[in-house]
């Protein structure tokens, strides 16, 4: 369908409205429904983004009415709500639109009994939310596609949203993949990476390319390292059943924390439009080195804090990574030699993500620093993510008084306080982009391969070994392993 | 928190540095005070009562719009530099779930309506450096001094955007013309009488993505205005179609049926007619529109029209406003 420019569009005062559509959720009962999903589209409808007739349909095999699961959801957008009470007026109108089908995934007649409800609600554009294990994924598109639910009435939209993980390696990846490609076109597809979604992140890309003067910097003349670390300081928290299976190098470091390392290393595209920025994304992870077997003790370091193997649902001999951390290079002129460490943890002493890119020390050390320390602290450029999103610059000053003694301090950009806005939670930015079909901050089938092929030769390492685990305790900074991979290349772990 | 002082710019910027030292110490126990500045706002209120509202109003703008405040308040009739008088305030706000306050700035001048000149002056080094400056001209007799007496126009070339309201002229196309003049020397304007409109052309922009008709289907508009004359709206509203779809006939008519526009800016209705249906937006009850006609039947609530909303939506758009300057110079 040819897109017609719309005349009347003023887009510093208004947003792009959103299509009349429907949105099928499988997994509708489970915790993402219930603490993002529902609460993004109750908010989305209170900041008027949604058309009139916007519908829902939940699924899960819990048989309830439409009732009741209005009543769940009532309380799930009430409890999990990120701001603001609910407002009740507004929800028996958002609630009305909400519908209930109960069903096995594995059973045909759930399929016909969705089309059944579509057909009433009169939606002809569908976006489909995967919002269940993945093991169901492959059955789901499966069923949409035996039932022609994905087909498309002329005009009209058939879209796919698929929650990480998108594999569990390179092999199922590529499986899943092609699956779908069996079901719906790669343009339909949205594989979600909330970490995308999330304002900090995007911001990255108009700090980089909306400023001239981080850009020259920006390179391995300038940047000595860059660390990314995504710490918790809580532990499963009763997902240890999932959680087991996944890992901390799965379940964060091949899909969230690669992606932001290729939002901060990727090239500039030429036009700011969905597939020249991920085409620059894409092409910035198949740079990433893979690491060869006899790497990946040096470079990759897991481990697991004391106490995880009672928590509840976990194998008491589990070999679960619930800290991974790993060097990666890139190997384009621009990178070339700079270390990107990566880490991710549970337990850990707070909860953060930030990156911290290090630049190079002055040549020439003329001053010492007021500690007496021979080498003065190099600038940091710390891009915050959460929880007190910002950026902050360290920077040496002198000290008041005679003499000439330097101290870091730190010029802080804070959101909350520069921006009194609301900024919209990373679903909310989500999913409005797959419904008005802009899939910028999805990743696409290529880079999904790309992120598993450079943690490939890590997994086959990691399964084919048993770990002396658990090897970190809770609320210290991870395995000394990780400390003594970084200070092989002459470098130390930001733990602040 | 508020102190006075004399109206010398450099003892103004050492009593803000002095009151933020005070703060910092003061709350050293919830963590300091965070000062946030992104712009400098300078409000011209219309008189001494007007001022103390200004100050409600700047209050709520800063939890968005962090800036340095400079009200000026009129002393009364005429007078000059010598009635010139200042003092400082802080605003202060505690985010949701924090315990650290966030504050800004705030300078208060009194000073006579002959005494612009002199403030001009004082404003220059009083401007936060290197943020933008915005100047809010409140109320229909600030516009009024604006256009006929010249009296601000020493502050206008201080601005980076200068904000009016139309609301309230008795000539609508008079302060059109005034507005287009002074775009025309190079200054960037808004007018809140367009700012109210918003909520219309977004239902009506919204009716062109959800393709209920195609811009090339239009043959004819019509926006229809309540009370005995036309308005800035209504004008801006007719324009913007025009703009927006050249070579489609608008008109603007008055509605008859009512004695006032109670909706904003008076506006009753919008009509979109093609060849064989008419589209029609109309304001409702409950501070709604109705729309009408294509294959759609729905209203839509319209946003707020406080003061400090509109203000929230101008001080939020600091580049060019293109599609504004289109129809203001249309």
């Amino acid at each position: 369908m040819t897109e017609v420019r719309n005349p009347f569009a003023d887009p510093l005062r208004f947003e792009r409205r959103v299509p009349e559509c429907a949105i099928v959720i499988f997994g509708a009962a489970g915790d993402l429904a219930k603490r993002k999903l529902l609460p993004a589209l109750y908010r989305l409808a209170y900041d008027r983004r949604l058309p009139a007739s916007f519908a829902i349909v939940g699924n899960s095999r819990t048989p309830m009415s439409d009732e009741e699961y209005r009543q769940r959801m009532h309380d799930a957008v009430k409890q999990f709500s990120e701001d603001g009470a609910l407002d009740e007026d507004l929800w028996k109108r958002f609630a009305a639109n909400l519908h209930y089908v109960a069903g096995d995934v594995k059973d045909p007649q759930l399929y016909v009994a969705l089309r059944e409800k579509l057909n009433t609600i009169g939606q002809a554009n569908v976006l489909f939310y995967l919002s269940t294990q993945p093991s169901y994924y492959e059955v789901i598109v499966d069923g949409i596609g035996h039932s022609h639910l994905s087909a498309a009435p002329e005009g009209a939209w058939r879209r796919l949203i698929v929650e990480k993980p998108f594999g569990h390696d390179l092999a199922s990846a590529k499986e899943l993949n092609s699956r779908i490609h069996a079901v719906f076109r790669e343009e339909d597809t949205y594989r979600i990476d909330h970490y995308l979604g999330k304002e900090t992140v995007q911001n990255i890309l108009a700090l980089r390319f909306g400023n001239g003067i981080f850009e020259p910097l920006w390179n391995r003349r300038y940047v000595n390292q860059v660390q990314i670390t995504a710490a918790e300081s809580i532990g499963v928290e009763g997902r240890g059943g999932y959680y087991q299976e996944a890992g901390a190098l799965r379940d964060m470091i091949q899909n969230h924390l690669l992606q932001v390392m290729a939002t901060v290393a990727m090239e500039p595209s030429a036009v700011f439009e969905p597939d020249a920025v991920r085409d620059e994304r894409a092409k910035l992870l198949r740079s990433i080195k893979i690491m060869r077997p006899e790497e990946v003790d040096q470079y990759a370091v897991a481990g697991q804090y004391k106490g995880f193997r009672q928590e509840p649902g976990v194998n008491p001999d589990a070999q679960t990574d619930t800290y991974a951390a790993g060097t990666f290079f890139v190997d384009n002129w621009r990178w070339a030699g700079v270390p990107f460490f990566i880490r991710s943890g549970k337990k850990l002493p707070k909860r953060v993500t930030d990156i911290a890119i290090q630049f190079n020390q002055a040549p020439l050390a003329l001053f010492r620093s007021g500690d007496g320390e021979e080498k003065p602290r190099p600038n940091l450029l710390i891009l915050r993510i959460q929880p007190e999103e910002g950026i902050s610059l360290l920077f040496l000053s002198k000290e008041p008084g005679s003499g000439m003694r330097l101290r870091p301090v730190s010029m802080d950009f804070n959101y909350g306080t520069s921006f009194g806005e609301r900024s919209p939670s990373a679903y909310e930015t989500l999913l409005v982009d797959a419904m008005v079909g802009d899939p910028t901050l999805y990743t696409r089938q290529d880079m999904v391969e790309a992120s598993w092929t450079v943690i490939q030769p890590i997994l086959e390492n990691w399964n084919n070994r048993r770990f002396d685990f658990p090897n970190y305790d809770s609320g210290t900074w991870g395995p000394s392993e990780a400390d003594a991979m970084i200070a092989k290349l002459g470098r130390q772990w930001r733990n602040s | 928190m508020s102190t006075t002082t004399a109206v010398q710019p450099e003892r103004i910027l050492k009593d803000l540095q002095q009151l933020w030292a005070q703060m910092a110490v003061d709350q050293a126990d919830s963590g300091g005070v965070l000062r946030a500045c992104a712009m400098t706002l300078v409000v011209v209120a219309e008189n001494a009562s007007d001022a103390d509202l200004v100050r409600q109003t700047v209050g709520v703008l800063m939890h968005n719009h962090p800036s340095r405040a400079v009200i000026l308040r009129p002393s009364g009739d005429g007078g000059g530099a010598a009635d010139l008088d200042a003092r400082i305030f802080a605003e202060c706000w505690k985010p949701f779930g924090k315990s650290q306050q966030i504050c800004s700035e705030g300078i208060e001048i009194t000073a006579g309506r002959g005494g612009y000149a002199e403030v001009a002056k004082f404003l220059v080094p009083l401007r936060v450096p290197d943020l933008p400056v915005v100047l809010w001209c409140r109320g229909t007799h600030v516009l009024a001094s604006a256009a006929e007496s010249g009296l601000l126009e020493p502050l206008f070339p201080l601005a980076d955007k200068i904000i009016f309201d139309t609301s309230q002229v008795a000539d609508a196309d008079s302060a059109l013309q005034f507005l287009r003049r002074l775009r025309g020397r190079g200054r960037r304007v808004a007018d809140l009488h367009w700012t109210r409109l918003t909520g219309w052309r977004e239902v009506l922009a919204h009716l062109f993505d959800d393709h209920a008709l195609r811009p090339d289907e239009v043959k004819s508009a019509q926006v229809t205005f309540g009370g005995p004359s036309v308005t800035t709206c209504a004008r801006y509203f007719a324009d913007w179609i025009r703009t927006a779809l050249p070579g489609v006939k608008v008109g603007i008519a008055a509605d008859a049926s009512s004695a006032s526009g109670d909706g904003p800016g008076g506006i009753r209705s919008a009509t979109l007619s093609t060849a064989s249906d008419n589209l029609t937006i109309a304001l409702g009850e409950n501070h709604c529109l109705e729309v009408s006609g294509c294959g759609r039947h729905y209203r839509s609530l319209l946003p707020s029209e406080s003061e400090d909303a509109l203000m929230q939506e101008e001080l939020g758009i600091l580049g060019p406003d293109l599609v504004y300057e289109r129809v203001l110079t249309a």
